[in-house]
């Protein structure tokens, strides 16, 4: 039902009937019968699940109130919550730093949590840490490389960079990541060295390959709209072997800031917390190579003339030239834009939102090229965004794992007795999914992966699919279950309650709200539709719900003495359950 | 020809079934695998068979994994890695001892005359070698057709497309399609052929212990994707007095009850795993104790699951006659720090297939299970200093009881930096075998045909011989 997605929002209501009118979608009836569509907290929940990490009842009420234009301009003003400084805390308080500690900053900056490391901080950029998120499945570094593995403080600050420039432009993005020590070290751009022929030593092309098919252009021709530019039938590859071979002798001559010509072949710094890991790397001219002409890429107007770098320049020149050249391939737009798209909105956008917001992304209106924040904001406003999903089948996109937990913390005002956050950390395995722990450059899962069955059938993809495996659709709703069953205030589950008292550093929810609401199943579940499900539900689950709820109460409620099972506590359990792992849920549409 | 009347017969039945497919939702399976009887073949085997596809992620340095030890070798291998070079004691140490040329089969010592040995890290491997249990495929890689290297410098010859790319090199070794970025993977296509042989209609042939595979994806049949540490149940499906959170949980999963395409996606998918570990975790009860422990690491366990899922391949058990596997370990993109990380790597693949060998011979089937080795590429045989680039063709190995083992097939490369008649330039060894023969020995013997082989390996027209006879 792509047609409706050309028309003004204030048309949408009379346009959803003549939808619905043609639609044999039960659903869409639903989403009419039930309501809630034209309920403008549904569409400022939904709204908040593609820029945010899911809506609180406070902000879907703020929304309501201020409009999206206003709360995205609140947004690109809020300052970026960055993960270093709580690093840098922890270390000041003598508490061991891993990669677990990187990982309880993104909870408490995604989830909002209290922050114990600086309690008057709100961590209010909701539409930044979402960004960010997605661009880390883009510009991918990953604690899984052995090299980077004890090294938290070098992905937190990578992680700081993406966050940073979540809203600026992509041209400084590309410049800070490829000279981030992180990266260096994760495709090997760091100690990279000119052609020693005695030693048979040449450039490492790592870098110069994943720069250009992963990180800007990618492997073929696109038209604006992101589609393939074809010739006769086929394809057109937009670099070959001597343009990757080019750029690896660009990138050569850098390592660790502070790095000597003497200690070029060992200087990395011999603690994680060291300033070499968060600090851009630098040039050592020495093993720059400055005797080759560098094959970059060619394109209508690219520069250098004819993509070629003639020898003779330094590292930093040569590193400026061609971070520019990649930047104005004209597929750096239509890459970045889908990849965006995808992440934040939907698996299959039509090509013409595509085009839109590569258009954007070309020109921002002022004649600047790559402002992300205008990419950002043309994303969300975008008709397709809005609309789209209005008696449409297959528009969104299976959520990403991690985020689930989020969503539901937030929602739940979760915490801990210290402000850490857990204890016992399973997450990335559970979920298959952590920031910056992918199993490979190629993030973890693939743009065009399209889910066996239906989905392929229909020549759709579903990027995430590929990681709800027969294995992540048990472990994921078993994690998730065992949080909502037993992580609670109150709850006396021995791994949340020891000698009397919870467990300081366990995150807990807070039930107290919706065990108000609980006396009455249907208020819970209308209420819970609203802030989990964007008010999407269907009749029939919400009436398998209801059903549930007024079922009888077990002798003995998760997390509780057996005794007398607290009827309103158990509801809430159920409720979240069923709808935190039901398909309705698990779609955000 | 038989697949495509099969293909449609599976496209009629996508639409008798009202648009969902057939693939992921078991019932349909067992009735699309009935129709297709009744109109083709059909004919399930007597004997088991399983295929072990060991995938070493990254691109695997075999020219120091197999390494050459006799001194005019052995000095151009060192004076090529100076930096990488091991110690020649060390492989000396861990010679191979091939077999002798048979009159009219192929194998036997290297082509170069030489002499090889292992990676120290390997004496595991080395002893199924010299036991004939292990072959060794020399210079394996991704090519559309055989490729000389005046082909390749002529910039003229059909090659397939970004080579030394970790993508999309891996996955024409899964797919064996460089000309279709949505092919399914050649593991997923033989069980599309051959999924009839399975009196048991309800498990995939094609089970993956590490993560969705390529590999195997297919178009009638999905494969099941297993935990290393077993098949996890939801924990909340019969929990304590939870008959109606049962019934809700599975009312939400039941079929026809969702609008919207994805959600039936994760509906079906859901559904789908419950009855798979259902009948998986029923059956795993009967697994044996292993004589020969598996390793601790993670590929032992993964080969571990699959020697366990083997064990009950009978008809009190899973009542299985072919099986697919995939079984992976990462790592192998050694730009740095090659030398301690190759080590530890190779090290946990040797230890790990002896004991996976060791469990097909205390089953008894060790001629019906047949292991074999994939990697993105080989790697450069110039350095970046402390490691390796991305490279082309390299050596692979081939485990089983039915494997003329214990010799070399194809052609050793030149390891020589200069006037290397092998290379693609920076020591990017041009591929001797090509990966479709290579793939098409194993289809073959796990009971593909000659039309099905030309239907799952296209390109394998372009070879001489499409049988490498590494295979008994």
């Amino acid at each position: 039902m792509r047609w409706i997605t050309k028309h003004t929002s204030s048309l949408w209501v009379s346009l959803c009937l003549i939808a619905i009118g043609l639609s044999a979608h039960a659903q869409s009836t639903e989403i009419f019968k039930d309501g809630f569509e034209v309920d403008a907290r549904a569409q400022a929940a939904r709204f908040l699940d593609q820029a945010s990490f899911g809506g609180t009842p406070a902000e879907i009420q703020r929304l309501v109130l201020i409009g999206n234009a206003a709360w995205l301009d609140e947004q690109f003003a809020a300052p970026a919550s960055l993960q270093k400084p709580y690093l840098d805390w922890l270390r000041t308080n003598n508490e061991n730093v891993y990669q677990q500690q990187r990982q309880e900053a993104w909870f408490i900056h995604s989830a909002q949590l209290a922050d114990p490391s600086n309690p008057l901080l709100t961590h209010n950029d909701q539409l930044r840490q979402r960004v960010a998120f997605a661009l880390s499945e883009l510009l991918v570094v990953s604690d899984k490389n052995a090299a980077l593995l004890f090294q938290p403080w070098a992905l937190a600050d990578y992680y700081d960079t993406l966050a940073r420039n979540s809203f600026g432009n992509y041209r400084t993005l590309l410049k800070e990541v490829t000279l981030h020590p992180a990266m260096g070290r994760f495709l090997s751009m760091l100690g990279n060295r000119k052609t020693d022929t005695a030693l048979n030593i040449r450039p490492d092309e790592n870098y110069a390959r994943e720069i250009m098919q992963l990180f800007s252009i990618g492997l073929v021709q696109l038209n604006l709209d992101g589609s393939p530019i074809l010739q006769s039938g086929q394809p057109i590859p937009t670099y070959g072997q001597n343009q990757v071979r080019g750029f690896a002798h660009v990138f050569t001559g850098w390592n660790f800031s502070g790095c000597t010509q003497a200690s070029y072949s060992d200087c990395e710094p011999g603690n994680p917390y060291e300033q070499p890991w968060t600090t851009p790397m630098a040039a050592v001219e020495a093993f720059h190579d400055t005797s080759t002409n560098k094959q970059l890429l060619t394109y209508s107007g690219a520069q250098p003339t004819g993509g070629l770098l003639i020898a003779g320049g330094n590292a930093q020149q040569e590193m400026d030239i061609a971070i520019d050249n990649i930047f104005n391939h004209p597929n750096v737009g239509p890459f970045v834009a889908k990849h965006l798209i995808l992440r934040l909105i939907t698996s299959n956008p039509t090509p013409a939102y595509v085009a839109r917001i590569a258009a954007v992304f070309n020109n921002n209106g002022q004649g600047v090229r790559g402002d992300l924040k205008a990419v950002v904001r043309a994303i969300l406003l975008d008709t397709e965004a809005r609309t789209g999903h209005i008696g449409s089948s297959t528009f969104g996109k299976l959520r990403e794992p991690i985020t689930k937990l989020v969503k539901l913390w937030r929602l739940t005002n979760a915490r801990s007795g210290n402000g850490r956050v857990f204890r016992y950390s399973h997450i990335r395995d559970e979920f298959a999914q952590f920031p910056l722990s992918a199993p490979s450059v190629f993030n973890f899962f693939k743009p065009n992966f399209a889910q066996p069955g239906e989905i392929r059938n229909a020549g759709l993809v579903s990027p995430e699919f590929q990681i709800a495996t027969d294995t992540t659709l048990v472990s994921a709703p078993n994690q998730l279950g065992w949080r909502i069953m037993l992580f609670y205030q109150g709850s006396r589950y021995s791994v949340v309650y020891e000698n009397g008292v919870p467990v300081p550093e366990e995150t807990l929810m807070d039930y107290s709200a919706l065990k108000t609401l609980a006396a009455n199943p249907s208020l819970l579940i209308e209420h819970l539709n609203l802030h989990l499900m964007s008010g999407q539900i269907s009749g029939s689950m919400k009436n398998l719900l209801i059903n549930r709820l007024n079922g009888q109460v077990p002798d003995a409620v998760p997390g509780q003495a057996p005794g007398a099972p607290d009827m309103l506590l158990w509801r809430v359990q159920q409720a979240l359950y069923l709808i935190v792992n039901s398909p309705e849920f698990n779609i955000q549409k | 020809m038989k697949i495509d009347r099969r293909k449609f017969i599976q496209e009629s039945l996508n639409k008798a079934l009202g648009g969902a497919a057939a693939c992921g939702a078991l019932g349909n399976l067992a009735l699309l695998s009935a129709a297709a009887n009744a109109q083709s073949r059909g004919t399930i085997p007597s004997d088991y068979k399983a295929l072990v596809c060991v995938f070493l992620y990254g691109g695997n340095d075999s020219f120091n994994t197999i390494v050459p030890y006799d001194a005019t070798r052995y000095n151009i291998y060192r004076a090529t890695r100076p930096a990488l070079a091991l110690p020649q004691a060390g492989i000396t140490a861990m010679a191979l001892n091939p077999q002798a040329i048979q009159a009219g089969l192929p194998g036997g010592p290297p082509s170069d005359g030489g002499s090889y040995g292992f990676h120290p890290a390997m004496p595991e491997l080395r002893q199924l070698f010299n036991s004939q249990r292990v072959a060794i495929m020399a210079n394996v890689g991704p090519l559309l057709r055989p490729t000389t290297q005046a082909q390749y410098l002529s910039g003229t010859h059909p090659v397939p497309p970004q080579l030394f790319s970790h993508d999309d090199q891996a996955n024409f070794w899964q797919t064996s399609r460089p000309d279709n970025p949505n092919a399914n993977g050649w593991g997923g296509r033989m069980a599309d052929l051959l999924f009839a042989s399975n009196p048991n209609q309800q498990l995939p042939m094609t089970i993956s212990l590490d993560s969705q595979s390529l590999f195997q994806r297919g178009g009638a049949v999905d494969q099941y994707v297993m935990g290393a540490n077993g098949a996890e149940t939801i924990d909340y499906l019969g929990a304590y007095q939870n008959e109606l959170g049962t019934s809700s949980f599975n009312a939400l999963m039941a079929e026809g009850t969702q609008a919207h395409m994805f959600e039936r996606a994760y509906a079906r998918a859901t559904r789908r795993s419950i009855s798979t570990y259902t009948l998986l975790n029923a059956a795993l009860t009967q697994a044996p104790t292993w004589t020969n422990a598996f390793p601790e690491s993670n590929l032992g366990k993964q080969l571990q699951q699959v020697a366990n899922i083997i064990s009950v391949r009978g008809s009190s058990g899973l009542n299985m006659r072919r099986q697919v596997f995939f079984v992976g370990l990462g790592g192998f993109d050694t730009h740095d720090d090659q030398l301690a990380g190759q080590a530890s790597l190779l090290a946990q693949f040797s230890q790990a297939m002896q004991a996976f060998n060791s469990a097909t011979e205390q089953l008894g089937i060790a001629s019906s299970v047949t292991t074999f080795t994939a990697s993105d590429f080989g790697r450069t045989l110039s350095t970046n200093g402390d490691g390796t680039d991305h490279g082309w063709g390299g050596h692979h190995f081939v485990m089983g009881g039915a494997v003329r083992g214990g010799r070399f097939y194809g052609q050793m490369p030149s390891l020589a930096q200069f006037n290397n008649p092998n290379d693609a330039g920076y020591g990017q060894i041009i591929p001797s075998t090509g990966v479709d023969p290579y793939a098409a020995t194993l289809a073959s013997w796990f009971g593909v045909n000659a039309g099905g082989l030309t239907d799952i390996f296209p390109s394998l027209i372009e070879y001489p011989n499409a049988n490498l006879g590494f295979m008994g």
